[in-house]
C-alpha cells in the first residue's frame, strides 16, 4: 500500500482530477419526462449549484396532484456541493503528489463515497417531493405517489419520467471506473514489473 | 480484497452504466395508420356523407364541415360579427345582437344541439348557446343562417346549454355561475350560499317555426353547472345535468371547488316540472330584462324585443322535480346512452367513470333511498343509483359518446386518449392517443337513439407540432378515428375555425335535399326592397337618405347618386334582383365604418353610411358574380352641407352637359 | 314521311344524349292553369324553333288575355326589366320590341323557363349569348308567369 505510484497512473490520475473540473460547467444528472400531450419531452437538469430546464412547466403540472414547486432553494446541497466536489479534485492531484498507493485509494473511496451520498440525498428528496402532497390538490388518486425514479424509467400517470446522469454526471462515473481500473493494475500488475 | 472479486466488481459496475445508456426511453411515437386516406377521401365533385356542425368557440360561430373529408363549407355567425356576409353589420341583422345589457357582438359558443324528432335528427334547426352573456341562438339547416336568439335571464354564462330533448320539445340552459337573484343583487360575494342561485332554463321550441321561449325556470341551490343531456326512451322527461362547485366556492375554484370526493348529477323531472307550471306552482318573477330577437325570412329583417317576465320553480320548495346524485370529482360530461337507460358521467378529476341507470334511479327515489339533502333538495344514494363503475378507464374523463352497438367512448383530458369501453360489461376495450389532450367527442348522430357508429370525431385542445407552425398561435384541431371495426384507427386530422367545442354531426341526406336555393323575390316585403328596377329611387327625409338600389348582373341601380350632403346619413338599400342559386351580389362603398353586406338572391340588405369628406365616393359589387363584375361600380356624389346640388340617380344615363 | 321521321327519332336521340346530368325541371308555381301547355320529356322535341324545355304548345287567343298581361308587366318590372328594354335597343339583353314576330311562342317561353339548357344546346340563344356576352340568367320563372310575360310582349308589340 505504501508503494509510489506507476509514472502513466500519476498523470492519468492528475487528468481524470482535472476532468472533474467539468462538474462546475456541465449538468450533472437529468430527469426526463414524456406525456402525449408532451411528445417532445420536458426536461430538468440538475447542476452543481443550480437547475435548469422546463422547471416552470413541470411545477405547473404537478400542482394539479399536489405537488410543491420545484425551486433552486429546496435543495441546500447546492450552497456546499461546489465544496465537496472542490475538495475531491485537490485529494485527486493530491494523491499524484503523495505518490502513493493508498492515497489513490483514498481517492477512489472519496469518489465512491460522494457518488453514494449524492444517489441517497437524491432518493431522499425524490420520496419527499412524491409524497409530500397538498392535501387540498385538484386530482387525488387514491393511493398513488408521484416519487421520480432514482434511476432509470417509471410511469407516473400520463407521464413517463427517465432519471439518469447527464454529462457531468458521466465524467465523475468514467472518473471513477478509471480510477478503479488504475487501482487494479497498481495492485496486481505494475507491482511485477516494477523496478522497485 | 480478493483480486477476482474486486475485479467483477468493476465489470458490473461499467456494465450498469451501458445499461443506464440504453433505458432512457424514446418519446411516445406517432401513430401511423394504413389504408386511412382511402376512408377520409371524398373525390372531387362528390358529397361527403354528413354535415358536421362545430362550435367555434371564442369565436361566436359554428362551422360546418363535411365528413369524412373534414373540408370546411360555412362559417355561420351566431354571436359574433361577420363581415363576410356583413352578419351583424348590415341595420337587418344588428337587432339579433342586441341583449339587455345593448349590443353585444361577441360571445362564446361551446356547443350545439340538432333539433330532433323521435329520438333521431330532423334536420330542422341547430341551437347554440352563449357562455359569456346567457343567450341560445337557432340556426335554420334550410339557410344556414341564425334565425333566433333568445337571452336567459338569471343566469351567469350559459355553458350547461343547449341540450335538447328526443322531441325537441326544451332546449335548455343550465347557468354555469350562480348568481345573486331577486330584488337586492348588490350584495358581498362571500354571501354566496346565502343571496346566490343556480338556475336551469326550460325554452321551448315551437315546433312549427322552432321559436323559443323561456317556458319556465328552475331555481336551484347555488352550484357550477356544467354539462347536461336529456333522457330518451324510458327516461323521456327527465334531464340529467352536471354539477361541480358543490363546496359553494367563490374564489380560487382550482383548489377550492375541488375538495369534496363527490359533486352530483342532478336528475330533473321537467314533465313533473310541467305539471307544477299548469297549476299555477310557478312564481312569476318581473324584475328580469332579456332580449328576444328573431329574422323574418320575408322582410329579411331582424327584430328585437326586450320581454320582462319568467316563471320560476324553485326544486327546492317543490320536492319531487329534481334529485341530486352524488357523482366523483367535479363531471363534466353527463351523457345518457342511446336506450336512455344509462347516464354515463365523467369526474374530470376522478379515476373511473360512474355509470348510472335509470330504473335504479326511479326505485330509489320510489323507495325514499336518500342520504340527506343538498341545499333542499333530496341526495339519492350513491350505490343506489349506479350501475357501476368503469376502473382505471384513464386520466381526466371529460365527455361520451356512443356507437349504437353497446360501445362507449369517453374522452381522456389528461391522458390525451379516446377509451372505448362495453357498456354492459364496463370492460375497457380499447385506447388510441389524441393529439393532443381531447375535449369532446362527437360520434355523427351524437346524442341522438341512432347514432351512426362509423366515426368519432375528438375535438382537440392543443395542437402544437401537428401542423405548419403559424407563430404562437396555432390552429385549433379536430381528428377523425373510424371505430367501425373493433380497433379505432386514427384517419384524419383537420385544422377548425375557432375553439370547437362540442359538434353534432347528421347524416346529409337529412339536410341537403331541403337547402334553399334563393329567396323569391315576390315574397319579399322588406319596407326599402325594390322588386324591379323601376322601383329604385333615392328618398330624403331631413338628414336621412334611403338610396333603394338593385343588383343584377352585372350593374346597380341607381349607380350615379348625387345631392348627399355632409352630415347625412346614407343607407343603401340593396335588392339583389337575381333568381338563380349560388349568384349573391355584394355591396361596398369607400369609407364605409362598418362592412359590406353580401345579398342573396331576392333578398334586400341595407348598408349604413355616413360620408366624411365632400367629394366623388365610388361604390361596388364585392362578390365575383359574373365577366363583367369589375364594371359593377358606381358613384355618389357628397356635397358640403350647406349645398344645393339636388337629390338625382340614375344609371345608364349619358348627360352630354357634363363633358363640357 | 319516313326520311323526316327517322331524322325526328335521330335528333331527339341527340337531345336526349345530350341533356345534361341533371336536368333543370324544377318548377314549383303549378297553381296557375297551365291548360296550353303540354309538359314532356325533352327527347320529344319537335320543332327546333321552338327551343328547348317544357313548353311544347301555346295557344294564343286573341283577342290579348288582359289579366295574364297585367301580371306579365310586373314580372318584367321585377325580374326582366333590368336588363331587357321594351324598344328594340339592346342593353344587357336586346331588346323586346318585334321579339314576338322574331321567335315562336315556344321558344320565348323555353328560354325564360329553361334557359341554362338553351344556352347550352340551342343555336338561336347561343347566337345571341355570343352577341351579348352576358348569360341570361335563370329568373325562377315558373311555366305560367313565362306565359303571362309572353302575353305582355305580345301586348308590347301592339297586338290587341
Amino acid at each position: 500500500m505504501n508503494q509510489p505510484l506507476n509514472k502513466i497512473s500519476r498523470i492519468l490520475i492528475m487528468i481524470a482530477s482535472l476532468a472533474l473540473c467539468s462538474a462546475y460547467v456541465t449538468p450533472l444528472w437529468q430527469i426526463l419526462m414524456w406525456a402525449p400531450q408532451y411528445p417532445e419531452g420536458l426536461e430538468m437538469k440538475i447542476w452543481i449549484n443550480t437547475l435548469t430546464g422546463n422547471i416552470k412547466i413541470i411545477s405547473a403540472l404537478n400542482h394539479y396532484i399536489g405537488m410543491a414547486h420545484i425551486e433552486v432553494s429546496m435543495f441546500p446541497e447546492f450552497k456546499y456541493m461546489i465544496y465537496i466536489v472542490g475538495v475531491i479534485i485537490l485529494i485527486g492531484l493530491f494523491s499524484t503528489l503523495i505518490n502513493r498507493r493508498w492515497s489513490l485509494l483514498v481517492f477512489f473511496f472519496s469518489l465512491g463515497a460522494a457518488g453514494l451520498a449524492a444517489l441517497v440525498d437524491f432518493y431522499l428528496w425524490g420520496y419527499k417531493y412524491g409524497h409530500n402532497l397538498n392535501p387540498d390538490a385538484p386530482i387525488k388518486v387514491p393511493g398513488m405517489v408521484y416519487q421520480p425514479p432514482l434511476i432509470g424509467t417509471k410511469q407516473l400517470l400520463n407521464f413517463t419520467a427517465f432519471s439518469g446522469p447527464d454529462i457531468g454526471g458521466w465524467v465523475f462515473i468514467v472518473v471513477a471506473v478509471m480510477v478503479f481500473t488504475l487501482l487494479v493494475l497498481e495492485q496486481f500488475y505494475f507491482k511485477k514489473n516494477d523496478p522497485q | 480484497m480478493n483480486t477476482n472479486k474486486f475485479i467483477s466488481l468493476g465489470v458490473l459496475a461499467v456494465a450498469a452504466s451501458l445499461t443506464m445508456i440504453g433505458c432512457k426511453p424514446k418519446g411516445p411515437q406517432t401513430v401511423t395508420t394504413g389504408g386511412a386516406a382511402e376512408k377520409v377521401y371524398v373525390a372531387p365533385g362528390k358529397y361527403d356523407e354528413f354535415y358536421d356542425i362545430v362550435s367555434g368557440g371564442f369565436n361566436g360561430q359554428m362551422s360546418v364541415y363535411g365528413l369524412p373529408s373534414g373540408r370546411l363549407f360555412r362559417i355561420i355567425p351566431v354571436f359574433s360579427l361577420f363581415p363576410e356576409n356583413g352578419y351583424g353589420f348590415s341595420e337587418e341583422t344588428k337587432p339579433m345582437l342586441n341583449t339587455s345589457h345593448g349590443f353585444v357582438p361577441w360571445d362564446d359558443l361551446h356547443h350545439i344541439a340538432l333539433s330532433q324528432t323521435k329520438g333521431e335528427h330532423d334536420g330542422r334547426w341547430a341551437f347554440g348557446n352563449a357562455n359569456n352573456t346567457p343567450r341560445i341562438g337557432r340556426v335554420d339547416m334550410k339557410t344556414f343562417r341564425t334565425m333566433e336568439i333568445i337571452e336567459l335571464p338569471n343566469s351567469g354564462g350559459n355553458h350547461s346549454s343547449p341540450f335538447i330533448t328526443e322531441n325537441s320539445e326544451y332546449v335548455v340552459a343550465g347557468t354555469r355561475f350562480s348568481v345573486p337573484v331577486g330584488e337586492n343583487r348588490d350584495v358581498p360575494v362571500s354571501s354566496y350560499k346565502k343571496n346566490f342561485r343556480g338556475t336551469l332554463s326550460f325554452v321551448s321550441v315551437d315546433p312549427a317555426n322552432g321559436g323559443m321561449k323561456i317556458a319556465f325556470q328552475l331555481a336551484t341551490p347555488p352550484v357550477d353547472f356544467d354539462l347536461s343531456r336529456a333522457g330518451k326512451g324510458p327516461s323521456h322527461g327527465w334531464f340529467f345535468f352536471s354539477c361541480y362547485n358543490t363546496e359553494q366556492a367563490y374564489t380560487l375554484l382550482e383548489v377550492n371547488a375541488s375538495q369534496r370526493d363527490k359533486d352530483f348529477i342532478l336528475a330533473v323531472n321537467w314533465k313533473k316540472a310541467e305539471e307544477y307550471l299548469k297549476a299555477g306552482k310557478a312564481k312569476k318573477i318581473t324584475n328580469v330584462k332579456y332580449a328576444h330577437n328573431y329574422l323574418d325570412e320575408k322582410t329579411h329583417t331582424a327584430t328585437s324585443e326586450m320581454l320582462n317576465e319568467v316563471m320560476e320553480l324553485d326544486i327546492a320548495q317543490l320536492k319531487d322535480i329534481a334529485y341530486f346524485i352524488p357523482c366523483p370529482k367535479s363531471p363534466h360530461g353527463c351523457d345518457t346512452d342511446p336506450s336512455g337507460e344509462y347516464i354515463v358521467a365523467s369526474g374530470k378529476l376522478a379515476a373511473l367513470i360512474p355509470v348510472f341507470s335509470f330504473k335504479k334511479i326511479q326505485d330509489a327515489i320510489a323507495n325514499k333511498d336518500f342520504d340527506g339533502e343538498f341545499g333542499g333538495v333530496p341526495i339519492i344514494k350513491y350505490e343506489s343509483a349506479l350501475k357501476g363503475e368503469v376502473q382505471k378507464p384513464g386520466l381526466g374523463p371529460l365527455h361520451t359518446e356512443f356507437d349504437g352497438r353497446g360501445n362507449a367512448y369517453t374522452s381522456m383530458f389528461v391522458s390525451s386518449e379516446i377509451v372505448k369501453w362495453d357498456l354492459n360489461t364496463l370492460q375497457v376495450l380499447d385506447r388510441v392517443p389524441t393529439y393532443y389532450s381531447v375535449g369532446h367527442l362527437s360520434v355523427p348522430g351524437g346524442p341522438t337513439a341512432k347514432p351512426y357508429g362509423k366515426y368519432v370525431i375528438a375535438y382537440n385542445k392543443i395542437t402544437k407540432d401537428r401542423y405548419l407552425p403559424t407563430g404562437p398561435e396555432l390552429t385549433q384541431s379536430a381528428q377523425i378515428y373510424s371505430i367501425d371495426g373493433d380497433k379505432m384507427q386514427l384517419l384524419l386530422d383537420f385544422p377548425t375555425t375557432g375553439e370547437p367545442h362540442y359538434a353534432e354531426a347528421i347524416a346529409a341526406e337529412k339536410v341537403a335535399p331541403n337547402s334553399t336555393k334563393i329567396y323569391k323575390i315576390e315574397d319579399n316585403n322588406h319596407p326599402y326592397v325594390a322588386r324591379g328596377e323601376k322601383q329604385t329611387k333615392v328618398e330624403r327625409k331631413g338628414n336621412r337618405v334611403d338610396v333603394y338600389m338593385t343588383a343584377i348582373r352585372s350593374h346597380l341601380t341607381p349607380d350615379n347618386i348625387e345631392g348627399v350632403k355632409l352630415g347625412d346619413e346614407v343607407y343603401f338599400h340593396v335588392t339583389n334582383l337575381e333568381q338563380d342559386w349560388d349568384i349573391p351580389h355584394g355591396f361596398a362603398v369607400k369609407g364605409a365604418a362598418n362592412a359590406e353586406i353580401l345579398i342573396m338572391p331576392g333578398e334586400t340588405q341595407t348598408l349604413k353610411w355616413k360620408p366624411t369628406e365632400v367629394g366623388v365616393v365610388p361604390f361596388y359589387c364585392t362578390d365575383f358574380c359574373s365577366a363583367l363584375h369589375q364594371e359593377m361600380q358606381g358613384y355618389v356624389r357628397v356635397s358640403p352641407p350647406n349645398s344645393n346640388v339636388p337629390l338625382k340617380f340614375s344609371t345608364g344615363k349619358i348627360e352630354p352637359s357634363g363633358e363640357k | 314521311m319516313k326520311k323526316t321521321s327517322l331524322i325526328v327519332v335521330a335528333a331527339a336521340t341527340i337531345i336526349f344524349a345530350c341533356s345534361p346530368g341533371k336536368p333543370q325541371v324544377a318548377q314549383e308555381d303549378t297553381s296557375i292553369p297551365q291548360a296550353e301547355t303540354v309538359p314532356a320529356p325533352a327527347a320529344n322535341q319537335q320543332d327546333p324553333r321552338k327551343g328547348l324545355g317544357e313548353v311544347k304548345h301555346v295557344t294564343l287567343k286573341t283577342p290579348l288575355e288582359q289579366d295574364r298581361v297585367r301580371r306579365g308587366e310586373e314580372i318584367y318590372e321585377m325580374k326582366c326589366g333590368a336588363c331587357h328594354k321594351l324598344t328594340d335597343e339592346r342593353l344587357v339583353g336586346p331588346g323586346w320590341k318585334g321579339v314576338t314576330q322574331r321567335r315562336h311562342p315556344e321558344w320565348i317561353m323555353n328560354m325564360v323557363t329553361n334557359v341554362d339548357v338553351m344556352l347550352d344546346q340551342d343555336a338561336e340563344a347561343q347566337k345571341l349569348l355570343e352577341l351579348c356576352l352576358t348569360r341570361m340568367p335563370n329568373q325562377n320563372v315558373s311555366i305560367g308567369d313565362a306565359r303571362d310575360v309572353l302575353e305582355f310582349m305580345r301586348s308590347n308589340d301592339g297586338q290587341k
